[in-house]
């Protein structure tokens, strides 16, 4: 028997069709637009495929651990999974909060569930990540109006797909970015996406040839190890550099196995393998450049969409670019992000710098030990 | 004392891969491998060997092996550069490189040593290597041993190849690109000639390996440097006799100071010891029989073109082969297993190929045409193919 948690955000998805670009905090202006709920439909849809999918295996025999209601246990039913197999989780009163997001995910998860299963967007996402911390990874079932983060699945029926191999153990554990426009910023015309957090979520695991008809997986968890040697022997070999290492999961846990407390959503400044600056502004990035004019910066793509530059990093602004230089931009990622990522872009607000970088049709990324591969930029 | 148990991981290793239907399942061979086959107590026609011109079988290959057992006895003694180095290793190289047009050639364990121990001697700290990224297994270990700056470039794509070459160009000492001649996986093959004139412009190094080339492609099955005529330009090119050959081992050919400077560096050809006597000599009279009986790498390509065209007429995806390597897609990794389970029961042995060794909507059907396969044999195959295609509603 296996054990999944299984949230939806009833609201997600509501200001979308009436132009609101977003849930957050308009609610009842989206209800009295006329928005009809999307999350209720994909919930369903999700359910109905994962019925359809494992019918006849009985090696998936899954336990539902939900909320009562519309966040959980109403989908379920209409898509027509016994009561017998869902277990409630909490009641909570209508109409939902993300509270009651939060408080379920972890009810979940302190009853044994090995992956949550979440239906909404961003936001939801993020409530979601924030009160998984890691314990479980989650997965996303598409119903909001934004979904940037890459804990989604792209439809409910892809989601039940991916929850299927997962449960034949076809699919790893990885970690994912978890994004959110800030919607305020949206409606007064401003475009501004920002790395809120990371979560653990489920990845094919990337297969290199390791021999004569015979492949091997490589887990996320060498590929890291291997990029930890390579920084190793980088840090040693130039000891007089300033490395400035930039957001992210991918870096974080490069990081961590160096034994660097890295901190996950800001750049952070090393000088022979020691961390002399953390969480660092702008203003006391171009202050270290003034201390230490040889340096070079460490960014790995926001996973899928592929921002290197501007997004998740503004205080790697225009003007510190310029004096760490764009040759000393050193793109990281391991081979399974940089898989499902197509291409890398660049947006640092500086249309010369930016141009600088997409000249060069292509930047080297960094994927293990002392190897890289080319990857397009944006035009 | 610790609470250690030694060897149950490898059973939960092993008992996870067959959950996961990653294990390899083992079929017997009774008899030799010839275009008809005894396997698991039954005849097949054989569609998955690599003895694409079934010399294991040919009576001057095996006389050869049967006379040097008969002269030099059954083992060689030592390692070679100790007290196992026999004239017969000596006339072998001497024969492959006359084959091969080179200077000079060197005889190791297997095309796998051969990788594995060469190119890990070819670049380290300060050079790059260029590599394909569906370079053989063996390419991917040998690289893995060095210190080298390591450049995978896209899958045959020259100006991938092009832009990694001036990345290279700006800070490394030795540039060495090593490539595959025909991939085994699709039969598709290098784009040689481009790749050993890119190369030479930035003063690189090029290694071929040419392990499914062999007796395949190029003037009398000289490979796929001769396919391309770029012989002089590549200055590493490796080989093996386990396939088109018929019998085993790896070479690699080149010049004078290559050979002198692998016998000298090679931790995979100084520390094993050296090939037996029979071996050798069928290896030896491999050549002989490609250097003097042309027809069977002309009888190889009819039977692939034959085989090829009529799949093709049936209705089959055949990917972009062109070589005797020839995939038929399937699709889903279910679809290639069923397809391949049927086959067998209908007389025919050719492996499915499905994920994870391909991308998980490529599974296929490899098969490996032979030049000892009859018509009758091509066309008994077809016929099973055209059976089964049309009751897995594969083909209309």
């Amino acid at each position: 028997m296996r054990r999944l948690g299984f949230i939806v955000n009833p609201i997600a998805g509501m200001g979308g069709r009436v132009g609101l670009k977003g849930t957050d905090g308009v609610v009842d202006e989206a209800r009295a637009a006329g928005a009809d709920p999307v999350a209720p439909t994909r919930a369903r849809a999700f359910a109905e495929t994962i019925l359809a999918l494992s019918r006849g295996d009985p090696s998936l025999s899954i336990r539902w651990l939900t909320a009562a209601g519309p966040m959980g246990m109403e989908p379920l039913g209409a898509a027509g999974v016994d009561e017998e197999r869902c277990e409630i989780i909490n009641r909570p009163p209508e109409p939902t909060t993300a509270e009651d997001t939060r408080r379920a995910v972890e009810a979940c998860i302190d009853r044994g569930a090995e992956l949550v299963l979440f239906c909404g967007g961003d936001g939801t996402a993020r409530d979601v990540a924030e009160s998984a911390r890691d314990r479980a990874p989650i997965l996303g079932i598409p119903a909001g109006v934004k979904m940037y983060s890459a804990v989604f699945a792209v439809s409910p029926q892809a989601a039940a797909e991916l929850t299927l191999a997962y449960l034949r153990g076809r699919l790893r554990i990885g970690s994912a970015e978890i994004l959110d426009l800030d919607e305020d910023a949206y409606r007064r015309g401003e475009w501004r996406i920002a790395l809120v957090g990371t979560a653990k979520t489920l990845v094919e695991p990337t297969l290199v040839q390791a021999g004569k008809l015979q492949v091997a997986e490589v887990t996320e968890e060498s590929t890291r190890e291997e990029l930890a040697d390579h920084f190793r022997e980088l840090f040693a070999a130039e000891p007089d550099t300033l490395f400035f290492l930039g957001p992210g999961s991918t870096i974080a846990s490069i990081a961590t196995v160096l034994g660097l407390e890295k901190t996950l959503l800001g750049i952070d400044a090393v000088l022979g393998g020691r961390t002399v600056a953390k969480d660092v502004d702008e203003r006391s990035l171009l202050r270290l450049l003034d201390q230490h004019p040889k340096a070079k910066l460490v960014v790995s793509p926001i996973g899928a969409q592929g921002f290197l530059l501007g997004r998740g990093n503004p205080e790697a602004s225009p003007d510190v670019l310029r004096r760490i230089g764009t040759r000393n931009v050193i793109a990281v990622a391991t081979p399974a992000k940089l898989a499902m990522t197509p291409v890398l872009r660049v947006d640092t607000g500086d249309a010369a710098l930016d141009e600088e970088f997409r000249r060069r049709e292509y930047l080297f990324v960094l994927i293990g030990y002392r190897t890289s591969k080319l990857h397009p930029i944006q035009r | 004392m610790a609470n250690r148990d030694p060897t149950s991981w490898m059973r939960a290793e092993y008992e996870s891969l067959v959950a996961q239907s990653l294990d390899w399942k083992l079929r017997v061979l009774q008899g030799p491998s010839a275009p008809r086959s005894i396997v698991d107590g039954k005849t097949v026609i054989m569609l998955c060997s690599n003895n694409y011109l079934n010399l294991s079988n040919h009576p001057k290959v095996k006389r050869a092996a049967r006379e040097a057992i008969k002269t030099h006895g059954a083992g060689s003694g030592s390692v070679r550069p100790i007290a196992g180095n026999m004239d017969l290793h000596e006339e072998l190289e001497r024969r492959i490189a006359r084959f091969k047009r080179r200077e000079a050639a060197l005889f190791y364990m297997s095309g796998f040593a051969g990788n594995a121990g060469l190119i890990s001697q070819l670049a380290g700290d300060g050079d790059a290597i260029l590599t394909d990224e569906l370079n053989h297994g063996s390419i991917i270990d040998g690289v893995r041993l060095t210190k080298a700056q390591r450049i995978i470039y896209r899958h045959r794509d020259v100006g991938d190849l092009e832009r990694a070459l001036k990345e290279a160009d700006v800070s490394a000492k030795k540039i060495l690109v090593v490539s595959d001649g025909v991939f085994s996986m699709d039969g598709d093959i290098a784009p040689v000639g481009e790749i050993a004139k890119l190369s030479e412009s930035f003063g690189a190094m090029v290694y071929i390996d040419d392990a499914h080339g062999e007796g395949v492609l190029g003037d009398g099955g000289r490979g796929v440097a001769s396919h391309f005529h770029v012989e002089e330009k590549i200055q590493v090119e490796l080989g093996t006799f386990s396939k088109a050959l018929g019998v085993v081992g790896g070479y690699v050919a080149g010049s004078n100071d290559l050979r002198n400077y692998a016998l000298n560096k090679s931790r995979t050809w100084l520390l094993s010891g050296s090939h037996p006597p029979a071996v050798t000599a069928a290896c030896t009279a491999a050549i002989d029989v490609l250097e003097t009986e042309p027809r069977h790498v002309k009888k190889l390509w009819s039977n692939t073109k034959y085989f090829k065209k009529r799949l093709v007429s049936l209705g089959f995806d055949i990917g972009r082969s062109e070589t005797p390597i020839t995939p038929v897609m399937l699709g889903d990794s279910a679809t290639a297993k069923r397809f391949s389970d049927r086959l067998f029961e209908e007389g025919v042995f050719a492996l499915p190929i499905v994920y994870p060794m391909v991308a998980k909507d490529k599974a296929r059907i490899r098969n490996i045409v032979n030049a000892g396969l009859k018509r009758q044999d091509l066309d008994d195959a077809l016929a099973a193919y055209e059976k089964i295609g049309k009751e897995l509603s594969v083909i209309a």
